[in-house]
């Protein structure tokens, strides 16, 4: 393992220095090596939920057939949508307004008001939504509020129609702000 | 950069440092045997690490902890390669910990003046014995269960003190909820910690009494006895002669070291992603089925116990660990000729080879005798709750008496049903619909079956399809596709209430 002896007695320095600098190098870079390996999938791991994709699209039946839709009529529809919350799988229920002047074209509203998230209901007019908590009122066919503290309109969700049944993108929104922001 | 630096310099002395860790010189003719104890420091630091964020997608209970394991293998960016890095860590920490071991043991260097740093040594080799066997529970699933179930066993074979430390490693009678947390708390809190006290303390003796040199340099003109007066003074100049002739750590050891890690480190990276960590079935303490198996450098104790006639397993069981505890503990001071080599210390090389010959011996037996793969590996994925209800009824109705099931716990036969068939490959063979209506009343099949209908009210028509979608996961172990050569009977006519 030694270097072979130096020829001048004055140092065994000269000779050596070039031996020492390779030495060095190779340790450096060996420590760069050890760091990458374990550094990339240990940092990956550590920043992957600030990679994740955005949610995918989440498209719910809310209705079998549109025929059997009453018309000018809006109906609640209640379900049980499964939500992942990293390893752990929680049911939340949902409801969502449907709601048709015509039997083609549908607006589907979140069944939270966007006041405080109160289960709104249908008033006894049948024109209007009515909140319990704190007494907003919304019109049935365009979601506009007509009385009360709801700083925005309902929150309409995307639908789509096809072979007859009715899908409905679910997603909600931030509560009590007059911006529409994803929740 | 250098004013800053020298100011911090004059205050705390970096460079006194520097010169008493980096420059410090280095014996001559050091072997590549002697970076066998930094690699494992390295491993160390790579299971550290690794394990700091394995923690931040994992939950000690029962409920959660096999679907946190699930998630971090399937979502998490680059988890299934943590974490089998994680798992191979671990082995290479046993391995390297027991090659480091074997070159101390083999080049005498637990002797004058290391006795302290052996007992140091032999204690860390059990701190990563334990981390290992709690970490071998933390993904709850049926491998994990099992041997956990064994492990704890063997202690509660213990003479008198067996009940209580049953209790005491499990949190209470049963394997469970109070394990899962205890052992958590054991392999992330306390096990760390002391690993990482003692390891400073054998280091910071490593560096004050500087490694060991070749056997030739203390053999020559030596007192025969470490315990000879004379001894100490003639250590201390043979010593720093060699270190005379020798290297500065930094850089003309240390790259070994470096380069060594670098190796070790890339295997774990290669085996995380090529074979992983695997992840079997949840734990499930109603499969008796299930044959339970350790880590494989538990092994050789493992098939030793399978050895041993019954009367004598708990002294094997309990008194074989320990008297290998007390033999590492004694070494250095039943041993103190002065005698380092091993060609010197004839009785110690054989004992060695007897102990390493008999582990190698009995790990090849353990892995012969590896029971054919596990029902829920022969589809490949964990049963289903339907599944593993029809499971639950096959055993209950006794099927297994006369049908038998490869994998399966062979229930005692009985013997006026030679013609019941085998079920190993069922679900290669027969649809589902076919075999619900078969279970329901095989008489149709055949009229001279001597199997009885299960149908109603023996079973409800629900029960019959948990037990069909069982049997649809028996297809043998060839991974051959199913073939269905069903054959009805013709439409029967709806039969007469009594």
């Amino acid at each position: 393992m030694d270097a072979p002896a130096p020829a001048a007695p004055v140092s065994g320095i000269a000779p050596k220095l070039p031996r020492r600098g390779f030495m060095q190098v190779i340790s450096g870079a060996g420590a760069a090596v050890l760091a990458t390996l374990v550094g990339v999938p240990v940092i990956g791991a550590f920043i992957s939920p600030a990679l994740e994709k955005k949610k995918p699209e989440n498209w719910i039946k809310v209705a079998d057939d549109t025929a059997l839709l009453d018309i000018g009529v809006p109906i609640r529809v209640d379900l049980v949508q499964t939500q992942d919350d990293a390893w752990v799988e929680s049911r939340a229920l949902i409801s969502v307004w449907l709601y048709t002047e015509d039997g083609d074209v549908f607006k589907a509203y979140n069944g939270k008001c966007t006041h405080l998230g109160c289960g709104y209901t249908l008033a006894a007019d049948k024109k209007t939504f009515a909140c319990p908590c704190h007494r907003g009122q919304f019109d049935i066919k365009t979601g506009a509020v007509l009385a009360g503290p709801p700083p925005r309109p309902l929150d309409e969700l995307k639908v789509q129609v096809k072979d007859a049944v009715v899908y409905v993108q679910y997603r909600d929104f931030r509560l009590g702000i007059p911006e529409r922001i994803e929740a | 950069m250098n004013a800053i630096g020298r100011w911090i310099d004059e205050r705390i002395d970096i460079t006194g440092v520097r010169r008493s860790l980096l420059d410090r010189k280095m014996p001559g003719g050091l072997t590549w045997w002697h970076t066998l104890g930094s690699a494992t420091l390295t491993v160390f630091v790579v299971q550290v690490v690794t394990g700091i964020v394995l923690g931040m997608y994992y939950s000690p209970s029962p409920d959660h902890a096999y679907d946190s394991i699930r998630y971090l293998e399937r979502t998490v960016v680059s988890g299934a390669t943590l974490r089998g890095i994680h798992h191979w860590g671990a082995s290479a920490m046993v391995v390297l910990v027991a090659a480091h071991m074997i070159r101390v043991f083999s080049m005498g260097a637990y002797k004058y003046p290391r006795e302290i740093n052996w007992l140091l040594g032999v204690v860390l080799l059990f701190i990563v014995l334990g981390f290992s066997f709690t970490g071998y529970l933390l993904p709850w699933d049926q491998k994990a269960y099992w041997a956990t179930q064994v492990g704890t066993n063997i202690a509660g074979t213990t003479p008198i003190i067996g009940p209580a430390m049953v209790k005491m490693l499990r949190g209470g009678t049963q394997l469970g909820a109070a394990t899962l947390a205890r052992f958590f708390a054991l392999h992330v809190l306390l096990l760390p910690m002391l690993l990482v006290i003692i390891v400073l303390l054998h280091l910071t003796l490593v560096i004050r009494q500087g490694i060991a040199p070749r056997t030739k340099v203390l053999e020559a003109a030596a007192p025969s006895r470490t315990t000879d007066p004379a001894y100490p003074g003639y250590y201390r100049s043979q010593y720093s002669r060699s270190k005379g002739s020798g290297v500065p750590f930094w850089p003309n050891i240390i790259y070994k070291d470096v380069a060594v890690g670098v190796v070790v480190v890339a295997i774990l990276v290669v085996l995380a992603r090529t074979v992983g960590a695997g992840l079997e079935p949840p734990a499930d303490p109603s499969d008796t089925s299930y044959v339970p198996r350790p880590e494989w450098y538990f092994l050789p104790f493992f098939q030793l116990l399978k050895l041993v006639p019954g009367t004598w397993e708990s002294a094997i069981a309990v008194g074989l660990p320990t008297a290998m505890v007390v033999a590492l503990l004694l070494l250095p001071f039943f041993d103190r000729r002065s005698v380092r080599s091993l060609v010197h210390r004839p009785a110690a090389a054989i004992s060695m080879s007897v102990v390493l010959a008999g582990s190698g011996l009995l790990i090849g037996a353990a892995v012969r005798e590896e029971p054919k793969t596990a029902i829920a590996a022969q589809i490949g994925r964990p049963l289903t709750s339907a599944e593993r209800a029809g499971k639950a009824i096959f055993r209950r109705q006794q099927c297994g008496s006369c049908h038998a099931v490869a994998g399966e716990k062979p229930v005692e036969k009985k013997e006026d049903t030679p013609d019941a068939p085998e079920l190993t490959e069922v679900g290669l063979k027969h649809s589902g619909a076919w075999m619900h209506s078969y279970i329901e009343d095989p008489a149709r099949f055949h009229a001279d079956s001597k199997m009885p209908a299960f149908g109603p009210p023996t079973l409800t028509h629900q029960e019959i399809e948990e037990v069909t979608r069982y049997l649809m996961t028996l297809r043998g172990t060839t991974g051959a596709k199913p073939e269905f050569r069903d054959t009805f009977p013709e439409p029967v006519k709806p039969r007469d209430k009594p």
